[in-house]
């Protein structure tokens, strides 16, 4: 008889798969509910997307009188293209200046022009001066989280990658299967509710700006526990990026809007975008806003100029910054400034020589479908952040991430605990399952032939760059989709792992992470084909204009082996059902 | 205009570079060493050299004459009083709150002991 | 503009190896090419077993700190040379090849109680702080946590002293007008006093930030008192 698998088995109320700030939101909120909380980190914990944030934060703090919570809603939405959850996008609006204090009140002192005065400044689309900043950037943000959770004695635990979730026959959550990659040993943690915030996918661009960890592991974990996902079709592209060298290929430039007047001024000039014949070919896709337009616009005029043979040989386009910026940019953001003189040089550092740059994978606009309070059609599975879909609809504007992890973190933290409150932990529930599947996860640590897992990893990559990233069409999604299915079937089962050692297997991660993105993948490529329009960040060449018809949200659920895909109206104000009574007699904080 | 800001570092060749204070903090402790060492050995010698009980010594110890007419060994004495004294400064300065950078101190006081050094090696070779 | 260039690998498995050993590696690159981007290939190409710690890969997680030459560096910024040895930063324990396992760093800065320590909690309204204070701070707070400086700290080899990096954040919360804890006796005890004034710490910070400096606002802070 084979010997049964090795797995320590721990119990815990609520587990937070995610260490960026969205997880970080979640434990602190979880805990000071009353609840136990774990959090697991798939690498060193301050190693998430957050740390690598420019941290701008979009809030109404009420220092620019012409602004409000209606503002920010209606620039959300707007950018969005109509397709938001409307309900997150007032959320967001409403709680994100509140949660800028709760980061002041955990020691991060945003930058000021005077003792109580923020310093402000303007992101490409909004319509008024609001976002909030600290110069220590993402990195700040991390690190204050960080310590209110060793404050509050919450376990974090590294190299801990959450491979499944396991669920009871009913269809709840009853635990997490984690595998502890630093010694290549299995856990189950029987729990209440799952917090997933593991951030995006864009670990499945070729080109990509986010840390090599974001591999949508939680939003494919998600689906195949039965959750909805939303807007998965939508990935957001940051126009510009870093071209060279080659581990700094894809991190983003923020926006030309920054190195520009129009950095300060909505009326300014953002810096021009040329191409190999000196053109500004921006403006022929937006001739209002020129370059100061929003990501979608600008990231495929980039490309599309790359793509017809008017880019630079490195493979991107130039861009004209304003000298006039550089001291203002350099107090603002020192590390920027830093990354510019070290790879490319003095004269680029001081925004004297044009830079060169392209568009790169940066945000994963859909994700998983939530409510109000980050819950998931699943029971006891919650997700917040990136990995969560709908607060930003088609597009989202620069700054907004970092109040949507705040927000949403620690409405999941709060939702979580409640879980545990009302349906508490037994012991050891669900163990058979995550045997099972641990056991068909160690299958690949087995594996002598085939090929390796880096290997189609690059695969995946390079079509998900050329067919399902910034231009897109009928034909080349379907020739996509096959190619996914081919891999699915004849790859997947035979990836060979040359790696004997059960410790820090990179490739076995690796394997189980391919899982992850093809699943995701597959879901992407889907609900490209079944939306037949373009807008905001999607674009078909095939339906190059915006149909109203498809002002509506794509949700896509597993059946079986198969995905099913639902076209949903907007979830307007008017159609949100009241959610809030779970909390309105505790009178949530 | 924008040249009088200053740059943050260019941080990409580390291991490159000559640490500053690798070299101060082992030539401080190799100068320390020196003058303790010279301290031992100059009393020691002096012992010998006055003390009648040591008399005896003092006719078996025709190395000391030999030790006392090294110029070199003149200089490294010089050079190790004044660079560890130098330094030593330096660090009660920079705790007290002077604002010295670590390369530039670095260099003058290795600089000035050296200069300190030669000084001696010349004024013995009569120059 | 390609180049060659040659990477000797420290190689340890404590679950299979009784001592460690140095594989030698050849890698063709971009001439500006980092030295992750040499050990990624490596891992790609050549060695598939090979265990390496990376997330950010632009010099802001911290996570990649490795020794080049025998130099603390971040791997994802330092850039290659013709000839490196690669090895995992002392002076921690190694979980496998170049990978140190941290739990005994975090395990410090959890005991330092790095939250500012409140007498009241925050307004709802911005709270009053001086901005060249509050930009001083953030610099502070943009430390990475790489231990780049505690690992070529000579203090930290010779004396039982937490290192330059813990001083830092020490300083940051003495700093912060929040904050009530007696932070200069923290860092006393965590060994402050047995620093060399040497500023290798300074020189080698990624983030270019100076836990010496930080120290020496400390010891000024002991001889004639008042905050900083």
């Amino acid at each position: 008889m084979k010997p049964q698998l090795e797995m320590a088995i721990e119990q815990t109320d609520v587990l937070i798969a995610g260490s960026g700030a969205a997880g970080m939101r979640a434990a602190i909120a979880a805990h000071d509910a009353g609840a136990n909380v774990i959090v697991l980190a798939k690498g060193p914990r301050r190693a998430n997307h957050t740390r690598m944030s420019g941290g701008r934060y979009n809030a109404v703090s009420g220092l620019n009188r012409k602004d409000s919570t209606d503002a920010f809603f209606r620039d959300t939405l707007d950018s969005g293209a109509g397709i938001n959850n409307y309900e997150l996008t007032k959320i967001l609006a409403e709680e994100a200046m509140d949660r800028a204090y709760d980061l002041e009140e955990y020691g991060l002192t945003w930058d000021r022009t005077a003792q109580t005065q923020y310093y402000l400044s303007m992101t490409g689309g909004g319509s008024f001066v609001r976002t909030m900043g600290s110069v220590d950037e993402g990195i700040g943000i991390t690190e204050v989280m960080l310590h209110q959770l060793h404050a509050r004695g919450i376990k974090i635990l590294d190299f801990h990658m959450l491979a499944e979730v396991i669920q009871d026959d009913s269809g709840r959550v009853a635990g997490g299967l984690v595998l502890d990659l630093s010694r290549g040993v299995w856990h189950y943690f029987s729990c209440a509710a799952v917090v997933i915030a593991t951030g995006g996918t864009s670990q499945l661009y070729e080109t990509s700006s986010g840390p090599i960890i974001n591999t949508g592991d939680g939003i494919a974990i998600a689906l195949r526990a039965g959750a909805e996902l939303v807007d998965i079709e939508f990935m957001q592209f940051i126009p510009i990026s870093f071209v060279y060298p080659p581990s700094a290929r894809g991190y983003t430039l923020t926006e030309p809007a920054h190195y520009g007047m129009r950095h300060f001024d909505p009326q300014g000039e953002p810096a021009h975008l040329l191409n190999n014949k000196g053109e500004r070919f921006v403006l022929k896709h937006d001739p209002v806003r020129r370059e100061g337009s929003t990501r979608d616009v600008l990231a495929r005029a980039i490309m599309l100029e790359i793509l017809e043979g008017r880019g630079t040989p490195e493979g991107g386009v130039l861009m004209i910054p304003d000298p006039r910026v550089f001291e203002s940019f350099l107090k603002e953001r020192p590390i920027y400034v830093k990354r510019l003189l070290e790879n490319y040089g003095e004269g680029e550092a001081r925004l004297e020589a044009p830079i060169q740059v392209m568009p790169s994978a940066l945000y994963t606009l859909g994700g998983v479908r939530i409510d109000a309070w980050c819950r998931t059609n699943v029971p006891g599975l919650l997700v917040g952040g990136e990995a969560a879909g709908g607060v930003h609809g088609a597009n989202r504007l620069g700054g907004s991430s970092m109040p949507d992890i705040q927000v949403f973190g620690r409405r999941a933290g709060m939702a979580a605990a409640e879980e545990a409150r009302t349906v508490g932990v037994e012991s050891a529930r669900g163990l058979e399952k995550a045997r099972a599947r641990a056991e068909q996860l160690e299958a690949g640590l087995r594996q002598p032939d085939g090929v390796r897992p880096p290997e189609v990893k690059k695969r995946i990559q390079k079509l998900m760059w050329d067919h399902v990233g910034l231009v897109r069409s009928g034909p080349k999604l379907e020739e996509t989709l096959r190619a996914f299915r081919d891999t699915r079937e004849h790859v997947l089962p035979s990836l060979k792992v040359t790696n004997r050692s059960r410790i820090l297997n990179r490739e076995w991660m690796e394997a189980l992470e391919l899982e992850n993105l093809l699943d995701i993948a597959e879901a992407m490529a889907s609900a490209s084909l079944l939306r037949k329009e373009t807008r905001g960040a999607f674009y078909r060449t095939d339906f190059p204009e915006t149909d109203p018809e498809w002002t509506a949200n794509i949700c896509v659920q597993r059946q079986g082996r198969n995905l099913r895909l639902d076209k949903r109206p907007v979830a307007t104000l008017e159609a949100a059902k009241p959610n809030h009574s779970l909390f309105a007699a505790a009178g949530a904080r | 205009m924008n040249q009088a800001i200053a740059l943050p570092r260019n941080t990409t060749r580390q291991a490159e570079a000559l640490l500053h204070g690798e070299i101060a903090r082992i030539l401080h402790r190799i100068t320390g060493a020196v003058v303790v060492i010279f301290v031992l050995v100059h009393v020691l010698a002096q012992a010998v050299l006055h003390a009648p009980a040591l008399a005896s010594l003092k006719a078996g110890a025709p190395w000391l004459p030999v030790l006392q007419s090294q110029h070199w060994i003149h200089a490294v004495l010089y050079f190790s009083i004044a660079f560890h004294t130098l330094y030593g400064l330096k660090l009660l300065a920079v705790d007290l709150g002077a604002r010295l950078d670590y390369r530039r101190s670095l260099w003058v006081i290795i600089g000035l002991s050296a200069v300190i050094g030669i000084r001696e090696v010349l004024r013995y070779a009569g120059i | 503009m390609s180049i060659t260039v040659t990477a000797e690998i420290r190689r340890f498995d404590p679950s299979r190896d009784s001592e460690p050993r140095y594989d030698r590696f050849q890698v063709t690159g971009a001439e500006n090419m980092r030295v992750l981007d040499v050990i990624r290939s490596i891992y790609e190409e050549q060695a598939g077993d090979l265990a390496f710690q990376f997330a950010c890969r632009i010099g802001r997680c911290g996570t990649c700190a490795v020794r080049v030459n025998g130099t603390p560096v971040l791997a994802c910024q330092e850039r290659c040379k013709s000839h490196m040895r690669i090895e995992p930063l002392t002076p921690f324990p190694v979980l496998r090849d170049l990978v140190i396992d941290r739990s005994e760093i975090e395990e410090r800065y959890a005991g330092l109680a790095l939250a500012p320590s409140r007498e009241t909690a925050h307004p709802g309204r911005p709270e009053p702080i001086d901005p060249k204070l509050a930009e001083h701070i953030c610099h502070l707070d943009s430390c990475l946590a790489c231990m780049v400086c505690v690992s070529a700290c000579p203090a930290v080899e010779e004396r039982p002293f937490d290192g330059p990096a813990f001083m830092l954040k020490l300083r940051q919360m003495a700093e912060h007008p929040a904050d009530r804890t007696d932070r200069l006796q923290q860092a006393v005890g965590a060994g402050m006093l047995e620093c060399f004034g040497c500023d290798v710490c300074t020189q080698l910070c990624p983030a270019d930030l100076s836990p010496a400096q930080a120290i020496r606002e400390f010891r000024k802070e002991l001889l004639f008192g008042g905050r900083g």
